[in-house]
């Protein structure tokens, strides 16, 4: 409402002092924003920047795709494809996916349980200063006379040592890496204290939202495996410069740094697709107008999930001939079951219901058909005898575009059309969202599917460059056309968030949508500083549809009522499925 | 702006599923090259069984992914408000727990029947019986490729330039020492569908027995750093006399004893144990 009132302020006034008064306000933003201690403020950065970083490592993989369009060198050399592909890993990983994860869980966690803010805001602020300021290391590497590292995102050793990779760009990967790392950290602390200790009276553990339980569960993964991360990393920058010897090749130290960073590696991969399982979690039951189905069935799955993601990191190590390969091919193949769970959890919540494809749910439908696939390469890579032969192709590139890409860009864009109007206050425009979204998804399966090919016909990643005699043009080719297609489907959304932000008029109800469940649906839109005025009821899952539909309620008298009715009656459609 | 009626929405839905259909055939690219990849024809005798278990494993997961987006697409066809009248408030159907147990045990089923058969087909890929008829011990080194023939006691180099050639007598069991003195390679012959990480300061074994006489290329798969990329070699199976006349022309050329495999000989021959 505040917002409301203070607009019109502005227009009563002449060009010039208008003009005055936005340039003030400007400045007044900047400071707000960059002494912020707001956790919705705090998100905000956190998605800003990961914006930011998404678009510069796409900008990587479009020279990368354009190297590879056909044979020969034609636009960078083969160190920097090395560099670019390297940046385009790091950046995606660890800039762009898993500080988008705490930029979501940042703005949303809090709003869901009820909490005026999170449990520790200065540390919150600190862990994106810490962030931002790592990113920065890692990127100015570009600068520097070597360039920046090459060794791949994973930096095997002894690669990765001085003597192999001198150039000063390696140490502020790895320094750069280390000070971000420890965001992430301080961020999943501040994320489990504030679901622990913040939650608003009714609110028990299971009566949490979906996207809240995966935020839990992953913060819980982070303190298991960022602090592995970090600490490897330190140690190898201790080899660099300091010269100890743990990651010689005499000592063992190849195969122990990939054990280190794939007990790292692999839960950083399930880091980045739970929160994002989180959000297709809170936007099917809104344009299903259901609720989650095997609501506890799929907090199970999460947290299976979880556990297992701890015991598989050696799945990417098959062909070391150094790991015993029937237990993490086991561990591997049980991910598929809650995963499954998850899938037809997903599905049952759509079953029976009312259906409206709006921009997020779409981008849901995306995610949904397109990691279905990448799980499916992910069982026939979990079988040892048959990684052999595709691992490290592009079979293998194929096949985590398919599952990262899939979950996060595809959940990223879901979740920003989703709660949009709860951050700005502002829908975005739907046209335009579908095109953006169809755009993409073309770009992307043309993009990737066709490398799923390329791969088991021999061709290996890491590339820059390969022969016309070995057959692999054409199917590069049509890689590289789909890539330019992806990239291009980022103006509409560019251009989205431009018009949207000048013209769009306000939202001025809390839901927008009209069928949210959860409590950041009870507030205003944008919240006000401490988040809410009043707090409806909780007594069920879903606070915000019990008070605004109750005759639909699981807990209220009429809709007990109305429930009775129509199991006498009988006769009406789907009572039982 | 009129909106199409449901059925014509659903006649155009139809008739883009006929073109995709009809597009992937005209492609040329048959049924088994578009399901499973195209995976080469093996040329080992141990690589029909992955062949086999790739075919089955695919064939189970197309099952799995017809069956799921049908349902996807079903639920998002069938229940569209647009098209059904009198549904905007669906029964709020939270659980089913029978339904639930199946879709959990069912899956569960399926991962233990793709673990028995993975075992099935991993155990002669990876047994190391030192029964070998040949030894080749393959150096990976930054950018090429050297190859010890240990029993003949001869050896042939590559640079990033000239393509080193690995010769192999046809169905004959050949077991293959991969070390390097420098940094991580992958020994990959895709024709093998087999590859095995060069680790330095480890000795990785494997034994397999090529049966099909040709040329076939071979290429690093990991990372080792700028010619990355150039690493390549060619694999040639010949049969058994013109195995051992290139072996004669090698010591003709000098090539004699064994270039430094990066691991001292000693460690060499303790059959791959990890220092």
């Amino acid at each position: 409402m505040t917002i409301l009132n203070e607009r019109p302020t502005t227009s009563a006034l002449g060009p010039e002092a208008r003009k005055q008064v936005r340039r003030s306000h400007l400045g007044r933003t900047a400071v707000k924003w960059l002494t912020s201690t707001d956790h919705k403020t705090i998100g905000y950065m956190y998605i800003i920047m990961s914006t930011i970083f998404f678009m510069a490592a796409g900008l990587m993989a479009l020279v990368i795709r354009a190297e590879l369009a056909v044979p020969g060198l034609q636009f960078v050399s083969l160190e920097q494809y090395n560099q670019m592909f390297t940046m385009h890993g790091t950046i995606m990983l660890f800039l762009f996916a898993t500080p988008l994860f705490v930029g979501f869980g940042n703005v949303i966690m809090p709003l869901q349980i009820g909490a005026p803010d999170v449990a520790f805001p200065r540390l919150n602020m600190l862990g994106f200063w810490l962030f931002f300021f790592g990113g920065m290391t890692v990127c100015v590497s570009f600068l520097t006379p070597g360039g920046s590292a090459s060794f791949g995102w994973f930096a095997y050793s002894p690669l990765s040592s001085i003597v192999n990779s001198p150039q000063v760009g390696a140490d502020l990967w790895i320094l750069g890496l280390a000070t971000g790392g420890l965001g992430t950290i301080l961020g999943g602390v501040n994320f489990i204290t504030t679901i622990f200790c913040m939650r608003a009276p009714g609110m028990t553990m299971f009566r949490m939202p979906i996207f809240t339980w995966t935020i839990l569960v992953t913060s819980v993964l982070v303190l298991l495996a960022f602090p592995v991360l970090a600490a490897s990393l330190v140690v190898l920058f201790a080899d660099r410069k300091f010269g100890t010897v743990v990651f010689n090749s005499e000592n063992g130290g190849a195969i122990l740094w990939q054990h280190l960073f794939w007990f790292f590696g692999h839960p950083e991969v399930y880091i980045l697709a739970l929160p994002f399982f989180g959000i297709a979690s809170e936007i099917i039951p809104v344009f299903s107008r259901k609720p989650v189905f095997g609501y506890k069935g799929l907090v199970l799955a999460t947290m299976s999930i979880g556990a297992l993601s701890v015991a598989v990191w050696a799945h990417h190590m098959y062909v070391t001939g150094s790991v015993y390969l029937p237990f993490f091919a086991f561990m591997t193949m049980l991910i598929a079951v809650p995963t499954g769970v998850k899938f037809f959890n997903w599905i049952g919540t759509m079953w029976r219901g009312s259906l409206s494809f709006d921009t997020p749910m779409l981008w849901t439908m995306g995610f949904l058909v397109t990691f279905l696939f990448g799980g499916l390469t992910g069982i026939i890579l979990s079988a040892p005898p048959l990684d052999f032969h595709v691992s490290d192709s592009y079979f293998i590139v194929a096949h985590f575009h398919y599952t990262v890409f899939g979950t996060v860009v595809f959940m990223f864009f879901a979740g920003l059309y989703f709660w949009w109007p709860k951050m700005t206050g502002r829908m975005l425009n739907e046209k335009l969202g579908k095109i953006h979204f169809w755009t993409l998804f073309i770009g992307f399966q043309t993009t990737f599917l066709v490398q799923h090919w390329l791969g088991v016909e021999g061709m290996p990643r890491r590339y820059g460059d390969y022969l016309e005699s070995d057959g692999f043009t054409t199917l590069n080719t049509v890689s590289s056309i789909g890539a330019a297609i992806l990239g291009l489907s980022m103006i509409f959304f560019l251009w989205n968030v431009f018009s949207t932000w000048k013209n769009a008029p306000l939202v001025t109800v809390d839901d927008p949508w009209g069928y949210g469940a959860s409590l950041e649906w009870a507030t205003s839109c944008p919240p006000p500083r401490h988040n809410f005025t009043s707090l409806p009821r909780i007594r069920s899952e879903r606070p915000v549809w019990d008070m605004n539909h109750p005759e639909h309620s699981s807990v209220s008298p009429v809709a007990r009522k109305a429930a009775v009715s129509t199991a006498l009656g009988g006769s009406s459609e789907g009572t039982s499925s | 702006m009129a909106r199409p009626t449901a059925p014509r929405r659903k006649a155009k839905f139809l008739a883009a599923a006929a073109v995709a259909a009809v597009t992937l055939t005209l492609s040329g690219c048959s049924l088994n090259e578009a399901l499973f990849f195209n995976l080469p024809e093996p040329a080992t005798t141990e690589g029909a069984g992955i062949a086999n278990l790739w075919q089955g494993a695919w064939i189970a997961a197309w099952c799995v992914g017809l069956v799921t987006w049908a349902l996807m697409l079903w639920a998002s066809f069938m229940y569209l408000r647009r098209w059904r009248r009198n549904r905007d408030m669906p029964v709020q159907t939270a659980y089913n727990v029978p339904l639930e147990l199946l879709y959990t045990l069912v899956p569960l089923v399926m991962i233990v029947g793709l673990f028995l058969f993975t075992i099935r087909e991993q155990t002669p890929v990876i047994a190391v019986e030192n029964n070998q008829k040949e030894t080749v011990n393959v150096v990976g080194f930054r950018w090429s490729w050297g190859f010890n023939y240990v029993d003949q006691k001869v050896y042939d180099v590559g640079t990033p330039g000239v393509l080193p050639t690995l010769w192999l007598p046809v169905d004959e069991k050949v077991k293959f020492e991969l070390t390097s003195p420098d940094v991580i390679h992958s020994f990959w012959i895709p024709d093998f569908l087999f590859k095995m990480d060069v680790i330095p300061g480890k000795m990785n074994v494997f034994e397999l027995t090529p049966n099909r006489v040709g040329t076939f290329i071979g290429r690093c798969a990991e990372l080792c750093g700028t010619y990355h990329s150039q690493m390549l070699f060619n694999v040639k199976v010949v049969t058994r006399a013109e195995f051992d006349q290139h072996m004669l022309g090698l010591e003709a050329q000098g090539q004699t004893g064994m270039l430094p495999s990066g691991i001292t000989t000693g460690e060499r021959e303790s059959e791959g144990k990890n220092l």
